[in-house]
């Protein structure tokens, strides 16, 4: 009868043991899971509450012929995860879709319990005629499209767009400049040139604007300038006698003018003389 | 019996275990069944109640998360009071398979795409990377519920001494 005896043997079976383990690994990797979802959300949620973004408009100035806009974000990552992958574009158009900027930054990484700071400058060219250009003349609303692409704790990407609507303050509105009837004095001839603007921009505008008064056939009859020093949201409104060249007929012609601000000169479009 | 026919496998038929009562497994399969609703109903419909009272949209349906719930929690519940029988393995199987397939569902969904209150904002929130990595879990235990089923056919009740030591 000892040889009916089954042996017992407290070790489980091989293909028992395979499958205990599977559900334990499976439960404890579950279990990690859940833990890292909770902690994702609550840091992103403080990530989201704490300093969701700061901004700021450190200056705003034309010159060289470009209209330069800078400024700076930083974004505050009091979480425990790291933000990752962080690119940041921006495109600006005109209140007609006309494209007139952009700007990027990144890829860049704000570790967990820090601070990312972003310098961003927008040049918008506005030598050449056209939509960029009438930033300068015309107060108008610019379109702004921004768009954040993050990677958030290694396992979520994000992406962000922002739209906004923003009204912009011409540093030259209503800029005209006209050259009068010429009169002759003391063997002098002269024409009166009237310039005149409203500084809309938040910037006071500092420097000098040349000008020549050109004849019809681009002779330059005279030329003369204005020292500028206008606060933000006054109006500048100056005229003076220009001489003119003897046998130079300003009328049929223009008035050129040049902004000259920290030695780069940004050229305005002509000025007809009737 | 003789010392000519052996047992090809040694069956731990005398191993001591006892088996809870029907009554005993569906009182505690209860228990696991509150457990169960808090985590996959209650919680996430809470959230999503939340974010939806923010007026933002949901990424998933209410509807949806529940009835994934109901049929995950009944399963869950029917394998935990059927675990001294065959049905153990099969039903591990569904239990995974079922919640493989939710996962799948959520992935189908992401990513999450809304629009902040005022219009201005629009966000894109992807995790359909954490869920295809989470769909490991419910893998290693279909597998799992595989050797399950297999063992009970080839030997059955052997796992019973191990799952139910006294």
């Amino acid at each position: 009868m000892a040889a009916l005896v089954v042996p017992t043997h407290r070790t489980p079976p091989g293909i028992y043991r395979a499958a205990r383990a599977l559900r334990w690994v499976a439960v404890i990797l579950l279990v990690l899971a859940l833990i890292f979802v909770a902690t994702v959300a609550y840091s992103a949620y403080e990530t989201a509450h704490a300093t969701v973004e700061s901004r700021s408009l450190s200056g705003v100035s034309v010159a060289n012929g470009e209209i330069d806009i800078s400024g700076s974000f930083s974004l505050t990552n009091p979480g425990i995860y790291p933000i990752q992958s962080l690119t940041f574009t921006a495109h600006v158009a005109n209140d007609s879709g006309v494209p007139l900027t952009s700007a990027a930054v990144g890829p860049q990484t704000i570790n967990a319990g820090s601070t990312g700071q972003f310098p961003i400058t927008l040049l918008v060219p506005v030598n050449e005629s056209g939509a960029a250009q009438s930033l300068l003349f015309k107060d108008q609303y610019l379109e702004i499209a921004a768009w954040a692409n993050v990677t958030y704790a290694y396992f979520f990407p994000l992406a962000v767009t922002l739209t906004e609507s923003r009204s912009w303050g011409a540093p030259f509105e209503g800029f005209t400049a006209s050259a009068g009837t010429p009169t002759f004095s003391d063997g002098v001839v002269s024409a009166p040139v009237t310039i005149d603007w409203a500084n809309h921009a938040s910037f006071t505008e500092q420097g000098a604007l040349t000008y020549t008064v050109d004849s019809a056939s681009r002779m330059v009859c005279g030329s003369g300038s204005f020292p500028v020093n206008v606060p933000a949201g006054q109006p500048f409104n100056e005229t003076e006698p220009v001489a003119l060249s003897a046998s130079c007929s300003p009328i049929g012609g223009e008035v050129l003018v040049g902004y000259t601000f920290d030695g780069s000169t940004t050229q305005f479009p002509p000025e007809p003389i009737p | 019996m003789s010392a000519a026919n052996p047992p090809t496998r040694p069956v731990p038929e005398s191993a001591p275990y006892k088996v809870p009562s029907l009554g005993y497994r569906i009182l505690m399969a209860g228990f696991r069944v509150v457990i169960s609703f808090v985590v996959l109903i209650a919680l996430p419909v809470a959230a999503l109640a939340f974010v939806r009272s923010r007026g933002i949209p949901i990424p998933v349906p209410i509807e949806a998360v529940t009835a994934w719930g109901i049929v995950l929690i009944v399963l869950s519940a029917a394998r935990y009071v059927l675990k001294p029988t065959a049905a153990y393995g099969p039903l591990s199987i569904a239990v995974s398979g079922v919640f493989l397939a939710y996962l799948y569902y959520l992935v189908l969904l992401s990513p999450y795409q809304f629009v902040l209150p005022g219009g201005t904002a629009s966000i894109a929130a992807g995790y359909s990377l954490f869920l295809e990595a989470l769909m490991i879990v419910p893998v290693m235990e279909i597998i799992a519920g595989v050797l399950t089923t297999i063992e009970d056919l080839a030997w059955p009740k052997e796992r019973l001494p191990f799952d139910y030591p006294v």
